[in-house]
């Protein structure tokens, strides 16, 4: 039985609206709504979905880079919610973010040594000389020679400027990395290497990883368990051979039939959805997605379905398994 | 699809497009040819900086300076349209040849409605009244499936969503019934469930009209789908052009070989996902020899030294390589195993 | 930053900027040499004659001035006024040479002091938001609605004579042009993943500021404030035209051109008699003022391509 590194329960993110000369607040974006899943030490859970289903926003908000509306985050037993900043500032070494963007993900006028070396300072592990040893150390291990650690980040590709961020979250020895669309923004032929940089770190220095894409076949290739979010909230979790397999949720199989194969004979079922994803700002009644599904019953535009264990680790949120 | 196998619709022969900076010289496109027939897609495939937007603005003839489209033809229904004048250019750009590009935002004016942009274009290339330009494009709204278009022609691109503003493009390269159609990564910003009602419809129309498509992307899945033929590029050249099952089942250049194999896919269980090592080259200090070479596992001393020449390996198949026998064994064993 | 420099060097304008600041810093620096002080006061501008009326370039040292520095023993190192004398005496050349170690003073002291204020000001008001943005923005805003001349020649009257005086009431009232500028510039930086990840990775606020967003956001700023310092000498110049600027008799080019106040016309039948009042300090002023501004330009020129990414 794996140990549970990190638990969210409940983490709601809104995002106020305001308009007016005096900024009244007349809304909310609800970006992260009432979202609980939980992640256990050593596997990469996926998480997947398409803009505006809030993923990017929740590893923020786990993160504390954007502070939680309501909910609870327990990472190695402490919530970290709750905690004061002093002690958050102490426990971010533990949890660390590798971002989408390889282009501005790092400071333009810092050599990449002293970017990797920032979170070892801040925290005052290593003096300046073990410092930046250790910084030619991790360059190694992402393939980049450690010769190279007084350039600027303008001076490298986009592939090897990820490699940087990631050497730069594997600095402070994390026990959890969240990596947001870290190969989105790549060449297809640069993907692979990264993925597989990453999967290679995880072994070596026994890492658990919160992968987030929209990209199915990614989250497929590098996951252990996948959690699929529409509209701010989980539709299914489940291990990455049941997902496909065992497909609940009816925005699930959209969404796996929806991914382009590179396969001329691949034949799928086709379900095209209808319409757009609704703004986050008014979602609607009930089931968020009862306005787009094949499957829609009239108790779908009422009432919201819980995210229920349909089968052993299997987890669904629709009402057309609510009768079990 | 009724392929008319005569004479092509459109036919580049040896393009070359060159930008001339500051820092030298660019050979965005160099020596590139293809040809599409009617009612066919073309796929052309590869990563960012190979040339195949380039091309797309070659063919329409929109390059910005410092490009220059230096040798080549391109036949258009036999006609040469590096030979014509900016005036002829302009009536066949939106009624005879369509574009649509990727970023719907910035092709799309934001301080004119969508409605006006369609039938101004309408307007240009037909003689029809505001009002039936107008009914026009309602019906066209309608028919790239945008709910309520009446309304909707009264409104500004910021207020429709991606997809809504993608398919909105897509009517306005349609309104003139184009006999080609040219897709500039048409789908890459979208969502995929978005991508795959942008691609369904596109393939709807394109029948309806008997039409053709050169559609150029990055995604292998989507050009699965899509494309009758394909050409891939890479650093400004065609480095294997065949139809889909050969690219998929028998690709014989190195490159295609290593991106089918360094792709995760769904289809396929991948124990370990192909990594093609090195970045793509810098236009402006490309290798010797064979552009892909410092990349290739099947590299020789020749492919440092010699530029390969497209070989035709069999009828509609031809291939850029010197070491085309080496790479056909290993296609057979890692192909369709996942390596 | 080599780039910078080539671009400097590579335009014409920007040229022009460059060499006519080097003779201006070379003037400033070697003031003593090319124009000996007559007194302990170095800024004390000496007088060729007790004469009301100026007299033309190249007049001598008149007879009763002479016989002061006899009588007290100084040495009289140039006896001729090279450009002329200004009204009551003043040599106009010894005031347009030290005038310019304070047309320096004055520009760079009043710019640096301003911008750190509004730096200052601004970079807080960014980063932390909220309330804080709202009433430092609302007192930028107070100081904004004072008509700039008017509100600095008020301050400058109730603190009185004195060029220190001058420079505290340009620094009141030019310090939020800065803090604008740089507000804008550190609300959009502070979105960019590079501050987020420095965030992720524990950095305190004050070092986020420090390390990463300043050194981002503040060409711009060194832009405006080099085109500033031209503009700071202008205000100065008309506040000591105006009668409250500098001293009498300060080696001040505003101060030169108010002694011309009452001869800019000339005499009847003889108009612009007194031309080289008006004309020296007038060129001077110019010049100053243009060669900073040129290389304010080019520094704004090479900031554009840069904002595009080619960097």
């Amino acid at each position: 039985m794996m140990d549970s590194l990190l638990k969210v329960d409940n983490l709601v993110k809104y995002f106020p609206i305001r308009k007016g000369i005096f900024r009244r607040t007349v809304g909310w974006v609800k970006a992260v709504d009432d979202v609980s899943f939980e992640v256990y030490e050593g596997e990469t859970l996926g998480l997947v979905g398409e803009s505006g289903c809030g993923k990017t926003t929740t590893a923020l908000t786990i993160l504390r880079l954007e502070e939680p509306t309501k909910g609870q985050v327990i990472f190695d037993g402490r919530d970290i919610v709750k905690m004061k900043k002093a002690d958050m500032r102490k426990e971010r070494k533990n949890m660390q973010i590798i971002f989408q963007d390889p282009y501005s993900s790092l400071d333009p006028r810092m050599k990449i040594k002293d970017i990797i070396a920032e979170g070892i300072l801040t925290h005052n592990l290593l003096n300046v000389r073990e410092r930046y040893k250790r910084v030619g150390e991790l360059l190694e291990k992402v393939g980049i020679p450690a010769e190279n650690m007084d350039s600027f980040p303008h001076e490298f590709s986009g592939g090897q400027r990820q490699r940087i961020g990631i050497a730069r979250a594997l600095a402070l020895e994390p026990k959890i990395i969240m990596c947001d669309e870290a190969v989105s923004a790549l060449d297809v032929s640069i993907r692979s290497q990264i993925i597989n940089l990453l999967k290679d770190l995880q072994k070596e220095f026994n890492l658990t990883y919160l992968f987030i894409a929209h990209d199915l076949s990614v989250i497929k290739y590098i996951s252990d368990r996948v959690v699929v979010m529409y509209l701010g909230k989980i539709v299914e979790i489940a291990d990455k051979k049941d997902l496909f397999t065992n497909t609940m949720h009816p925005y699930t199989q959209a969404l796996i039939s929806a991914v382009p194969v590179p396969n001329p004979d691949y034949k799928k079922e086709r379900i095209i959805l209808k319409g757009d994803v609704p703004s986050p700002a008014n979602p609607p009644k009930g089931c968020r997605f009862h306005p787009r599904c094949s499957k829609v019953m009239k108790i779908c535009s009422e009432i919201e379905p819980k995210l229920i264990e349909i089968k052993e680790k299997h987890f669904c949120a629709c009402h057309l398994y609510n009768e079990k | 699809m009724i392929i008319n196998n005569k004479e092509p619709l459109l036919e580049a022969k040896d393009l070359k497009t060159y930008f001339f900076t500051e820092n030298g010289i660019v050979k965005a496109v160099d020596g590139v040819g293809f040809k599409v027939y009617q009612g066919e897609v073309l796929g052309l495939v590869g990563e960012s900086g190979c040339g195949k937007s380039v091309t797309a603005f070659s063919i329409i003839r929109l390059l910005d300076y410092p490009g220059k489209t230096v040798e080549g033809e391109i036949l258009f229904k036999g006609e040469n349209l590096l030979r014509k004048t900016d005036a002829e250019m302009r009536k066949i750009r939106g009624k005879d040849i369509a574009t649509i590009f990727q970023e719907p935002m910035t092709a799309l004016n934001p301080v004119l409605t969508v409605g006006f942009q369609i039938s101004e274009a309408l307007l240009m290339h037909f003689k029809i009244s505001k009002d039936e330009a107008i009914k026009k494009t309602i019906e066209l709204l309608e028919k790239v499936g945008i709910p309520m278009p009446e309304q909707r022609i009264n409104e500004y691109p910021h207020q429709l969503s991606g997809g809504m503003r993608q398919r909105a493009m897509i009517a306005m390269a349609m309104s003139c019934d184009p006999i080609l159609l040219i897709a500039d990564e048409p789908t890459t910003a979208l969502d995929v469930t978005i991508q795959a009602q942008i691609l369904d419809l596109m393939s709807t129309l394109l029948r309806e009209f008997n039409g053709s498509l050169i559609m150029i992307t990055h995604d292998l899945g989507v050009i699965a789908e899509i494309a009758d033929r394909i050409a891939i590029m890479y650093a400004g050249k065609i480095v294997e052009y065949a139809n889909k099952r050969t690219i998929f089942y028998n690709p014989l250049h190195p490159y295609t070989f290593a991106l089918l194999t360094s792709i995760p896919r769904l289809d396929m269980e991948m124990k370990r996902l192909n990594v093609i090592p090195g970045i793509v080259p810098n236009p402006l200090h490309f290798p010797e020899g064979c552009k892909f070479n410092p990349r290739c596992r099947f590299m020789t001393d020749r492919c440092k030294e010699e530029e390969p020449q497209l070989i035709k390996v069999e009828e509609g198949h031809l291939v850029r390589c010197w070491n085309i026998d080496k790479v056909a064994p290993e296609v057979k064993k890692g192909l369709l195993v996942g390596v | 930053m080599n780039r910078i420099l080539r671009k400097l060097f590579s335009n014409i304008t920007s040229l022009i900027g460059i060499i006519l600041l080097i003779i201006f810093i070379a003037i400033a620096i070697f003031a003593p040499v090319i124009a000996p002080p007559l007194s302990e006061d170095h800024y004390l501008i000496p007088r060729m004659s007790w004469d009301i009326n100026p007299q033309p370039p190249g007049s001598p040292m008149s007879d009763d001035i002479r016989d002061i520095y006899d009588y007290m023993g100084a040495e009289i190192k140039y006896d001729r006024a090279i450009c002329g004398t200004a009204e009551g005496g003043y040599d106009i050349f010894y005031g347009l040479i030290w005038g310019t170690r304070t047309a320096f003073k004055i520009g760079l002291i009043t710019v640096s002091v301003s911008m750190l204020i509004g730096l200052f000001i601004g970079s807080i008001s960014a980063y932390f938001g909220k309330w804080l943005d709202e009433i430092l923005m609302r007192i930028t805003d107070i100081f904004l609605s004072f008509p700039f001349l008017v509100a600095a020649m008020v301050l400058t009257t109730v603190l009185g004579r004195g060029l220190d005086k001058v420079m505290i009431a340009l620094i009141v009232f030019g310090w939020m042009g800065y803090s604008r500028v740089i507000r804008g510039s550190i609300l959009s930086a502070k979105e960019e993943t590079y501050v987020i990840a420095a965030r992720a990775l524990g950095v305190k606020d004050n070092k986020i500021i420090w390390k990463h967003l300043l050194p981002n956001t503040i060409f711009p700023v060194l832009v405006q404030a080099s085109m500033s310092i031209g503009s700071m000498v202008i205000t100065a110049s008309a506040l000591s035209f105006l009668g409250v600027g500098a001293p009498v008799g300060y080696a001040d080019w505003g101060q030169m051109v108010s002694f011309a106040r009452n001869w800019i016309i000339g005499s009847p039948g003889h108009a612009g008699q007194y031309w080289y009042t008006v004309l020296y300090p007038g060129i001077f002023i110019v010049l100053f003022v243009l060669a900073w501004n040129l290389i304010g330009d080019t520094l704004r020129d090479i900031l554009d391509p840069r904002l595009r990414g080619e960097l």
